[in-house]
């Protein structure tokens, strides 16, 4: 017992580094699949308050492009609705509306906090369990996709966003068919690349990439990116296929968050799926 | 009580200014430029093994929790909190420590502070892009990330020293 006591008296110092250690890289390595709680993330009250105070002041930065941006996204908006067509012909035109129904609704937000250096980049959003945002929504700016909301607070949220290891988001090339998941390599910021695509797809240069909408985060025909570089996996059947992100993540700051009303109904039938038959 | 003070106050701005401005920073080509290791280092000479782990776990709390970074930070600056007094013990001068002074480039002379925090930064940053990256195959590219963020951030660190903290009066 004496022998135990002064085996820890010895060594207090080595135990609490690694016990401290063991806290902080398990955090970390929790993180990416799932948030242990609000506290060490960008959404507990103090860092919220350093970055409300940031914010206000950066925000400024780079209001005129987003004016020019936001406007824009209007203009386009705007040709569409049914006060800026004339009618060619005279014939009386009855328009059903119960052969729609809403599918997705639109949640407006502003990125307060971003980055996009690291291996792992999060984004924090104004918006959270108040305006109605949970885990696993997607979310898109005009430009492109974002990412997909990670943890949520009352207020404020934390997107994993698309320069994320692992964020597979389900994008087809919209061209050729072709699908397969979105991938980060931590290097460039403006690049990503897609897995899984197999070499006898043909595949241009400069085609155009969005989103799949298979998995009800994101509608389809979301912008991701367009094609830049082809170049077969060797040994395997598969193209390398590099793309650059239509959205620079740099200057990013308004942006949407998609909920999709009918989830429910798409997840209790996927649920019907036998298990064994799920690759 | 007026150390105590000024290490808040050089607390708080370390916290701020590497997770408002220098995380913020997009230079390219990887570089990643981290100057709270500075702040561990300027600590007395006598401070506890005990105490600089603990300021070194909140600092590294509140580092990540703004920068979303979840611990990463955290588990650099303990390691460099650990290896501390190690490294001071290897590189001490002939006469030993004199504790009036600070572990600063201008006190205790270049050629001593670029060796020790030369090597303090050099495991930090390794440590830090090691564990970011966690993946064999990608070694390359956290030597790449490592040679050119040291260099800048340990100018960086001499050169906030040089804007702030205080020379030695000439005698």
């Amino acid at each position: 017992m004496h022998n135990l006591i002064a085996f820890f008296r010895r060594f207090r110092i080595f135990m609490l580094f690694v016990l401290l250690q063991i806290f902080a890289l398990s955090t970390y390595f929790k993180s990416l699949s799932f948030p242990r709680s609000q506290f060490v993330s960008s959404i507990s009250t103090v860092s919220i308050a350093i970055l409300e105070g940031k914010n206000s002041v950066t925000k400024y930065w780079n209001l005129g492009e987003n004016n020019r941006q936001l406007q824009a996204e209007n203009i386009r908006l705007r040709r569409k609705i049914s006060s800026s067509f004339i009618r060619l012909n005279n014939k009386i035109v009855k328009i059903d509306d119960s052969l729609y129904q809403q599918h997705y609704e639109y949640i407006p937000g502003e990125i307060i906090n971003s980055s996009c250096i690291k291996r792992n980049n999060f984004f924090t959003l104004n918006i959270g369990k108040n305006q109605g945002i949970k885990r696993g929504m997607g979310v898109f700016s005009d430009n492109g996709i974002v990412g997909v909301i990670h943890n949520v607070s009352a207020h404020y949220s934390v997107v994993k966003s698309v320069l994320t290891e692992g964020i597979n988001v389900d994008v087809i090339i919209e061209s050729s068919g072709a699908f397969g998941l979105l991938k980060w390599d931590g290097r460039d910021p403006s690049r990503g690349s897609i897995s899984g695509i197999s070499n006898d797809m043909k595949i241009k240069k400069g085609a155009k990439i969005v989103t799949r909408g298979g998995s009800g985060i994101f509608p389809r025909g979301l912008l991701v990116g367009r094609i830049e570089k082809l170049k077969p996996i060797e040994g395997k059947p598969l193209w390398d296929v590099t793309f650059k992100y239509s959205e620079d993540y740099r200057k990013i700051q308004n942006v949407y968050v998609v909920k999709n009303l009918l989830l429910e109904e798409q997840e209790q039938l996927e649920k019907k799926i036998p298990e064994d038959k799920v690759e | 009580m007026k150390l105590i003070i000024t290490q808040i106050i050089r607390f708080l701005l370390f916290v701020l200014i590497q997770s408002l401005v220098f995380n913020q920073l997009e230079i390219g080509i990887g570089i990643q430029v981290m100057i709270y290791p500075l702040f561990i280092m300027l600590l007395p000479f006598e401070t506890s093994v005990l105490l600089l782990l603990v300021l070194a776990f909140v600092m590294g709390l509140g580092i990540d929790s703004i920068s979303d970074t979840y611990g990463l930070h955290t588990s650099s600056l303990l390691l460099v909190a650990y290896m501390r007094p190690v490294i001071f013990k290897v590189f001490a001068p002939r006469e030993g420590y004199d504790s009036i002074k600070e572990a600063s480039f201008f006190e205790m002379g270049q050629r001593w502070f670029i060796s020790v925090f030369g090597t303090l930064l050099l495991i930090h940053h390794l440590w830090f892009f090691l564990f970011e990256m966690f993946n064999m195959s990608e070694l390359g590219l956290v030597l790449q990330k490592t040679s050119l963020s040291v260099p800048l951030s340990f100018l960086l660190c001499i050169f906030l020293q040089v804007i702030f903290v205080a020379k030695p009066k000439e005698r």
